[in-house]
């Protein structure tokens, strides 16, 4: 079996060098027409973007999280419209693994479309499915493009495409390796119809979105060709390898800059699948020298038994949201800014698990990562005057996904990971201000949040009330962005399948920045029998008010506290499904620094908790009026202060007590030795 | 005093006396090539008391203390905490910071970097 191992994939993620001819096309474009023609890469890009996102039919294809992208013939990202970055470094793994392949037989022809789904030959996970075509011109191999979108349902043991039960790759429904599924511009029928029953759960989904990446791919491809047309084959060729060119120029520059060191950060989940366990899911060790970065996973967790381990290119991905969110903005989203960095990543860990292993719930186990590298980059940039804006707190990064499945109030089998609560987290807390409330999903910072009311006409669902989460964000001197809460009660059917994926309930992922707090942990609670329609219909003095209702459960009925990653199962009409809680951002600074103002700001407008205000904040102020007392809330901050230097002890006195401690073995079944988190046995898979 | 740069929101490096310091009230903590968490005072703190459970339950919005503590670093001088990190019980405290400063300051030396507003900036 000639898959790829995770050594070669790391390898295919770097640019092939570049031929001579295509160093002639380099230098053959005139003055101003790379950068004419990069805006014109944007604008193709853009517009399959669009087309792309208009065809898609499930939750995450329409709220965005896509991308469409040009890649040179030998398969190097040139640039990318998107969505999500997490397939930006990765896909020329895939194309390089079917040059390498298939060149021959079957042969990369004119009119090809190529399919793959399978992480174990590039991907994120099996949801994440990718469509490459090769783009030709006038007979000759110039270029491809490719449209990546997460889809609905793959034909797991449960539904939903993420799977929390599954114990290896064979419960995970198709998982499909690069293939072609089509000539002569058409996808082949039998193809369709394979993926449609592996979908059956949600067959309209599936199928319409695999449409709609050929379409957004077919669309760049069209687009490029017309660029030939009119430019000549040698700017096309040329331009492609100038983008490459000038990103790994700008990524080198950029890293140079930055001070040379060490900077960790170690993070961890409370679960994997739907058992909880302490995991060390990231021990991030950013190595700086020169213009080289290596990103050290030395001591992350062993491979879990269920579906919470992503191949090394999965994480990879993960990386590149924040990379080009936060540090390579400004570049071309291209992989030779992957050029200058390297991995480690030891062998039958969470992160680089054996090929049999269950990746679907990849992007949950990488959250440590996503929070990690906001940390390790803000201690290396925070001292240069060109990044030092671009620190930020991690954001939320929780992932609190559900999923519901079943016969909708049309009649149509449906099973859908919805994108609201999900693309509604905070954003981490900044240098100079706080984090965006409900800024959108750290998974993919363009998704948009669908509006309620097209979830409800779709869904058998009734979404009665979606609120900023009060005191969700992280506090500090700059608070992270809060998070949203709704309510899902089950609506014009008689019943609806529900799960949910989690790992934050016991405790957080993110680590906080500079001396601020973590957000909140994440419950999951649901009321069978609850009688929240008769109160909506009754009025009087209800309120649609999520914390008084949790508070108080001025809702009656069977209420079940739980951690909030469950497996499948059914809930009535009119049952509280869950509650839908989209986790907010990390804290940034002392919170005692916090201007009293803001925090008075934060009360009135339900982003915080006058228990924080009080706690946290020590901040004083006339409940009547709500007018802050400023010389009060002076000496409370004061008196903090100096409480700090009395229960404070010295870190060798700390130290010494503290190493003595260790958590209950119960909550270590998944970590590994303690506290260094080697493999303790290897994990059974039949 | 020497030459300063910004390392966090709380921390300056003094790239000639090499020293890590409080940035709010100066206070020297300990050599810049060590842990500055070794120079400050360290509190290992229940997040119940930081985090609102909002209702009691076992699965509520504060993390749960059998799982977690918040280690709070403060200035020993002025008490600003200049650092925290969730870790499990006994957990061993990150060394997160291991700046090469002796690199930094050739650079700022050989007029590869300037400090401006104790931040660095590429010379031109």
């Amino acid at each position: 079996m000639p898959f790829p191992t995770a050594e070669e994939k790391l390898a295919m993620i770097k640019v092939v060098p570049p031929e001579a001819d295509e160093l002639r096309c380099v230098y053959a474009l005139g003055q101003g027409e790379y950068e004419v023609g990069f805006e014109r890469t944007n604008n193709i890009l853009d517009e399959a973007m669009e087309v792309f996102t208009r065809s898609s039919r499930s939750s995450m294809g329409v709220a965005g999280d896509s991308m469409v992208a040009l890649f040179t013939a030998q398969g190097d990202l040139a640039n990318a419209s998107c969505g999500t970055y997490l397939h930006a470094v990765i896909q020329p793994i895939i194309i390089k693994y079917i040059l390498k392949q298939y060149g021959k037989n079957p042969g990369i022809k004119e009119g090809d479309v190529w399919f793959t789904n399978d992480a174990l030959y590039g991907g994120i996970h099996n949801p994440d499915e990718l469509i490459l075509i090769p783009v030709f011109y006038q007979g000759e191999l110039i270029a491809w493009t490719g449209a990546a979108v997460h889809t609905s349902e793959t034909g797991a043991i449960e539904p939903g495409g993420m799977p929390v039960t599954a114990t290896s790759r064979f419960s995970e429904g198709m998982n499909c390796p690069p293939i072609k599924i089509g000539e002569k511009g058409e996808i082949r029928e039998d193809f369709l119809e394979m993926i449609g029953i592996f979908g059956m759960r949600a067959p309209q989904m599936v199928v319409i979105d695999l449409k709609a990446r050929a379409t957004g791919a077919d669309r760049a491809r069209k687009r490029l060709v017309e660029l030939a047309d009119e430019r000549g084959r040698d700017y096309v060729v040329g331009l492609l390898r100038k983008m490459l060119l000038v990103a790994e120029e700008g990524a080198r520059k950029r890293i140079s800059s930055w001070p040379d060191g060490d900077f960790t950060c170690v993070n961890f989940a409370d679960s994997a699948g739907i058992e909880m366990g302490l995991l060390r899911t990231s021990h991030l060790t950013l190595r700086k020298k020169g213009d080289h970065l290596t990103f050290d996973f030395t001591g992350i967790s062993p491979e879990t038994p269920y579906s919470y381990n992503a191949h090394v290119q999965a994480v990879v991905g993960h990386i590149s949201n924040f990379v080009y969110e936060y540090i390579f903005h400004d570049l071309p989203i291209s992989s030779a800014a992957f050029a200058p960095i390297d991995f480690v990543f030891p062998p039958n860990t969470c992160l680089n698990p054996d090929a049999r292993a269950a990746t679907s719930c990849s992007v949950m186990i990488a959250t440590g990562v996503m929070s990690g590298v906001h940390n390790a980059f803000g201690k290396m940039m925070y001292c240069t005057q060109e990044m030092w804006r671009q620190v930020s707190a991690s954001q939320g990064n929780a992932g609190n996904a559900t999923v519901v499945a079943g016969l909708s109030q049309w009649g149509l089998p449906f099973a859908d990971m919805p994108a609201y609560s999900l693309n509604s987290e905070g954003q981490g807390g900044r240098p100079t201000m706080d984090g965006v409330n409900a800024f959108g999903f750290p998974w993919c910072v363009y998704g948009r949040t669908p509006d309620v009311e097209e979830m409800e006409n779709d869904l058998p669902v009734i979404i009665p009330l979606s609120n900023h989460w009060v005191d969700s964000c992280g506090h500090g001197k700059y608070r992270g962005g809060v998070g949203t809460v709704q309510i899902w009660v089950t609506h014009h059917a008689p019943a609806i399948y529900f799960m949910a994926i989690s790992d934050n309930s016991k405790m957080q992922t993110p680590q906080p920045l500079f001396g601020g707090y973590a957000p909140a942990t994440v419950p999951g609670i649901s009321v069978r029998g609850a009688d929240i329609m008769q109160k909506m219909a009754e009025g009087g003095e209800f309120a649609l008010d999520a914390m008084k209702i949790l508070a108080e459960q001025t809702v009656s009925g069977d209420w079940q506290y739980e951690f909030f990653g469950r497996s499948v199962r059914p809930y009535n009409l009119g049952d509280i499904i869950t509650f839908g809680f989209a986790t907010g951002g990390a804290g940034y600074g002392d919170p005692l620094d916090r201007d009293p103002e803001l925090v008075m700001q934060d009360i009135k407008d339900k982003i915080i908790s006058e228990w924080s205000a009080e706690n946290v904040y020590k901040v004083t102020y006339e409940a009547a009026t709500m007018r802050l007392d400023e010389a009060a809330t002076a000496a409370a901050r004061d008196a903090e202060r100096a409480a700090r230097l009395g229960r404070g002890r010295s870190y060798q006195e700390f130290e010494a007590e503290w190493l003595t401690m260790k958590p209950d073995d119960s909550l270590l079944r998944f970590y590994g030795t303690w506290p260094d988190a080697e493999m303790v046995a290897p994990v059974f898979r039949p | 005093m020497g030459r300063r740069v910004a390392i966090t929101e709380y921390l300056d490096v003094d790239i000639d006396e090499m020293k890590w310091l409080c940035s709010a009230c100066g206070a020297q903590l300990i050599d810049a090539d060590d842990n500055y968490k070794k120079g400050c005072l360290v509190h290992a703190r229940d997040p119940r008391e930081v985090h609102n459970p909002v209702f009691e339950a076992e699965y509520n919005f504060a993390p749960d203390p059998a799982w977690v503590r918040i280690i709070e670093f403060y200035c020993p001088e002025c008490g600003v905490q200049v650092e925290t990190e969730y870790l499990p019980l006994g957990h061993p405290v990150t060394h997160d910071i291991d700046l090469d400063v002796a690199a930094l300051r050739a650079r700022v030396d050989g007029g590869e970097l300037t400090i401006v507003d104790k931040r660095m900036e590429v010379s031109r």
